[in-house]
């Protein structure tokens, strides 16, 4: 048996939209491959590289999983999810191993 | 409300679920909330008296100086099975009897969101459970302490399998509670009835879903240092092997994460209970509710802020130690709000002295005590001196039993004639109650004076002249005592069971909805949703607002699709059979590991299956105009998150500690991982597209799609085993050194992801082939969707920390 249908959803991107969004993840990913063999961009590496992936981190949430379009609620959830899981992730690093950056 | 009685009495047989019995087989099947709840407390209830008995062996052995009642090795194991059967077999599971039985009844709904999903937990906790009590007959029960230090827990150390039976054990009945905590979050929030807001909700229902969003977002932490520790164990990692450049405290921080929240996980129910029971015998409202909700959800984010207040002895230095301290002792500021509205929510009010308001009232003074034992230790000079004692023992106690047991028997007195439809007899209940409250006190407030002379936790001795021996004789004897009033709550409610005065629909003359319906209620708990009018909506409806003024009656409106009620499954007994199977197997034969693992599959596949063909409601859409079951992939993939950064987390704490090669820059394959990124991004188009045509009903793409994201998944799936067998053929494999231990268990687990993606995107292609998913079936698409989708994100961020940062 299948279900009657519902009013589940929400207004989601048009096909041309994924597709752009495809093609901007693609450059995002070859641009990432491209930096790291640039040695001028060596000071700002790091920074660069995680700016370039947050973006397409939330490309992907934003667009493919809807949240743009959906139910505000889901957004809250996974963004405050998200936040906690950093920071006590970055807290697991900071306490542990050799990224310890508080004296003992 | 007798003629609603009335109602229920009379209603349609129809309504009933297909199947539903009172024999072996109907309890096996059943998917009811409330006999779920009945299964979670009796099982709970007998571990609680397992474990008491455990404590009563342990304060047996202490009543006197060089007692012989059981061997330092017998002590060990004793401690650890009592700390650990109390916290995740007794307390937890009493919570989530009420959670079960009470919650929907409170919000006007028929069931919780996932009804075969809550019979699933049950049976994954059941088998948890008697996994880790069968170390018991084969004579290597856990010895390592409930908390499980590394490297006690190693296999050097450790080389039976008793550390086994608990590690896996726990990562069972952790999968058991994330599975009931997404259930309960997603009913909550969407299957309130129509009227009931989110601030109009009983406090009992809003410490349940802080508790289980809790659980939700603690567990993952601990589950990834037990599946680092199981990986050392079985496979010779080196997460805990310092020898390899492993970090201890690696374990203290992933088990403390988890073990701090865990504290409100176990705590938080039992104020929801209080907060129910004492407006009711005060016959006032809760004080300054909606400040006693926010207290309650900032203990639960303070809660994620903590976890290193348990690790101030191993030295973490002035700036962790003073930002753990602070924030320690900020969140005592909420629970301190608490007790003062609890107490003005009894003052003034025309209070009746129920065993159950006995309870409630008790745990306000009692975790009060608890409560401020917790303060001192915030402090890290005085947490040095008190680590470790029994001042520690009696401050846990007092949070645990004075805050969660106390809570727990305020709940039992107070829902019982609800649940069973029998009064429990109250003049034996205050007997009771004073059993617990002075047996309790004797054995534990001597606790503090015994850490304060120096005696420390789980020795399973001491000497003659220690000055220990007067208040470990009391504090024994005071035990003793509080086993026996609560073994007198057995009798009671047997007494109750066999010969109790019926119970009407509303003895107490309450306040919440759980009060309207019948006791027991019926099998669809309401004939018509109930209206609300209001915080306390049934007492608003029968005596109006503060100036008496009654809400002009709604009429209830009848379901439009008719009462529907999900029929009963085995399949949740089959998939906890596989994997009760797949534990035994980690410590018999391989083969067995593989049987368990092809029963799990193949009893969630038809799990799946049953829900597709009987969906467990005709409306999926709740409250938040959202359906439950992509409401209830959000949650998860929020505990995921979790999961993820602590795996992403510990590869990046050691990486560059490895004592061996090969190292990641001798061996990282950068451009082809690239190309595997690539496959993986864009099987996340594909897999829109699928989405999209299915919702447009075009049958051709939609195959084709599905098809395409499955088979780039694939091709990613191929791209890792030929990295792996690439590394592994350049020396680096799980063994080799701490990086092949962290790179290996996290890319693993994320193609272990891919994998199960893949399979549940064929069956969506072998469902569309068949042409059994209609457009109404998108929502199926879309979830699926979510997780793949979810799958990618991660490996974005993998692909940039761990192989393109230097």
């Amino acid at each position: 048996m299948t279900e009657p249908l519902q009013a589940t959803q929400h207004e989601h991107a048009s096909i041309g939209t994924y597709v752009r969004v495809a093609v901007i993840l693609c450059i995002v990913t070859a641009l990432e491959f491209t930096v790291i063999y640039i040695r001028r961009l060596t000071p700002i590496l790091l920074p660069l590289l995680l700016v370039l992936s947050a973006g397409k981190f939330a490309l992907v949430v934003m667009f493919y999983m809807h949240l743009r379009y959906d139910a505000k609620p889901l957004t809250f959830f996974f963004v405050s999810a998200l936040l906690l899981a950093s920071g006590i992730a970055l807290a697991l690093m900071t306490l542990t191993g050799d990224f310890l950056v508080f004296k003992r | 409300m007798a003629t609603h009685e009335a109602a229920l009495r009379t209603h349609d047989a129809a309504h009933a679920r297909a199947a539903e019995g009172s024999g072996v087989l109907a309890w096996l099947t059943t998917v009811d909330h409330k006999r779920i709840g009945i299964l979670y407390g009796s099982t709970a209830f007998a571990f609680l008296l397992i474990g008491g008995l455990e404590a009563l062996l342990i304060r047996t052995q202490l009543l006197r100086p060089h007692m012989g009642v059981v061997s330092a090795q017998t002590y060990n194991a004793l401690f650890t099975m009592h700390g650990t059967t109390m916290i995740f077999l007794a307390v937890m599971p009493l919570n989530a009897a009420f959670f079960n039985y009470i919650v929907p009844l409170m919000i006007g709904a028929r069931d919780v969101a996932f009804p075969r999903l809550n019979a699933l937990s049950y049976w994954i906790f059941l088998a948890g459970a008697l996994f880790l009590n069968a170390s018991f007959l084969v004579g290597t029960p856990p010895d390592a302490g409930w908390f499980g230090y590394a490297n006690l827990t190693t296999r050097p150390f450790s080389p039976g399998p008793n550390v086994d039976f608990w590690l896996l054990s726990l990562q069972v009945l952790g999968a058991s509670s994330v599975i009931a905590a997404v259930n309960f979050i997603v009913t909550i929030l969407n299957m309130r009835a129509p009227g009931m807001t989110l601030m109009r909700m009983p406090l009992f229902v809003w410490m349940t879903l802080v508790t289980q969003f809790l659980i939700v977002l603690a567990f993952p932490s601990v589950t990834v240092g037990l599946i680092f520790l199981m990986f050392d164990r079985f496979l010779g990692t080196h997460f805990y092997d310092v020898a390899a450049g492993g970090d201890l405290h690696l374990w203290q921080h992933l088990f403390w994460i988890f073990g701090h929240p865990e504290v409100y996980i176990l705590i938080l129910p039992a104020f929801g209970i209080v907060s129910e029971v004492l407006p009711t015998f005060s016959r006032k409202p809760l004080f300054g509710a909606p400040v006693v909700i926010y207290s309650g959800v900032l203990i639960g984010f303070f809660g994620f802020g903590v976890w290193s207040h348990h690790m101030f002895a191993v030295g973490m230095g002035p700036v962790a130690d003073a930002a753990f301290s602070i924030a320690t002792m900020l969140i005592a500021v909420p629970t301190g709000v608490k007790i003062f509205n609890w107490l003005a929510t009894m003052w003034g009010g025309r209070i009746r002295p129920t065993v159950a308001f006995h309870y409630a009232a008790g745990l306000v003074a009692l975790f009060t005590i608890g409560g401020l034992s917790g303060v001192m230790h915030a402090s890290p000079p005085v947490d040095l001196q008190q680590h470790d004692s029994y001042f520690v023992v009696a401050h846990m106690h007092y949070v645990l039993i004075g805050g969660s047991l106390i809570g727990i028997f305020a709940g039992l007195y107070y829902w019982w004639p609800k649940m069973t439809g029998r009064m429990l007899d109250e003049r034996l209940g205050r007997l009771q109650f004073w059993l617990v409250v002075l047996g309790f006190n004797v054995a534990f407030f001597p606790q503090h004076f015994l850490g304060a002379l120096g005696m420390p936790r789980r020795i399973y001795t001491y000497g003659v002249g220690s000055g220990w021996e007067l208040w470990n004789l009391v504090s024994s004897l005071g035990a003793y005592v509080l086993g026996i009033g609560v073994l007198l709550f057995v009798l009671i409610a047997a007494r109750s069971l066999r010969s109790g005065p019926r119970a009407p629909a509303d003895p107490w003359d309450a306040r919440t909805l759980e009060w309207r319906t019948s006791s027991p209620p019926p099998v669809h708990d309401f004939d018509a949703i109930p209206p609300v009018y209001g915080r306390d909506s049934f007492w608003r409806e029968k005596y109006g607002d503060a100036r008496g003024r009654k809400p002009a009656p709604r009429p209830e409106t009848p379901d439009p699709h008719g009462i529907h009620l999900p029929s009963p499954s085995f399949w949740p007994v089959v998939i906890a059979l596989g994997i009760g199977t797949a534990a035994v197997g980690a410590l018999l034969h391989t083969a067995l590991v593989v049987i368990g693992a092809g029963i799990t599959v193949v009893g969630a596949f038809a799990f799946a299956l049953q829900h597709h063909r009987d969906p467990a409601h005709v409306v999926q859409i709740g409250n938040l105009g959202v359906d439950h079951r992509k409401l209830a992939m959000w949650v998860f993939l929020g505990s995921e998150c979790f999961f993820f950064g602590t795996l992403i987390a510990t590869y990046i704490a050691y990486k560059g500690r490895s004592v061996v090669g090969p190292l990641p820059h001798e061996i990282l394959n950068i451009p082809l991982t690239t190309l595997s990124t690539f496959d993986l991004l864009m099987s996340s188009l594909l897999m829109v597209l699928a989405l999209a045509a299915v919702q447009r009903d075009d049958r051709a793409q939609s195959r084709l799609w599905l098809a395409g994201t499955a088979l780039f998944g694939l091709i990613f799936l191929g791209f890792q085993a030929y990295e792996f067998t690439h590394f592994v053929h350049e020396g680096l494999t799980l063994q080799s050194n701490l990086f092949g231990s962290t790179f290996f268990v996290l890319t693993g687990f994320h193609g272990g992801h891919v994998t199960l993606g893949v399979l549940w995107l064929l069956a969506l292609l072998v469902l569309d082939l068949r042409g059994r998913l209609a457009v109404s079936d998108s929502i199926k698409v879309e979830v699926a969707a979510l997780y793949w989708h979810f799958v990618d994100i991660v490996w974005i961020v993998i692909f940039t920390l761990v192989y393109l940062l230097p």
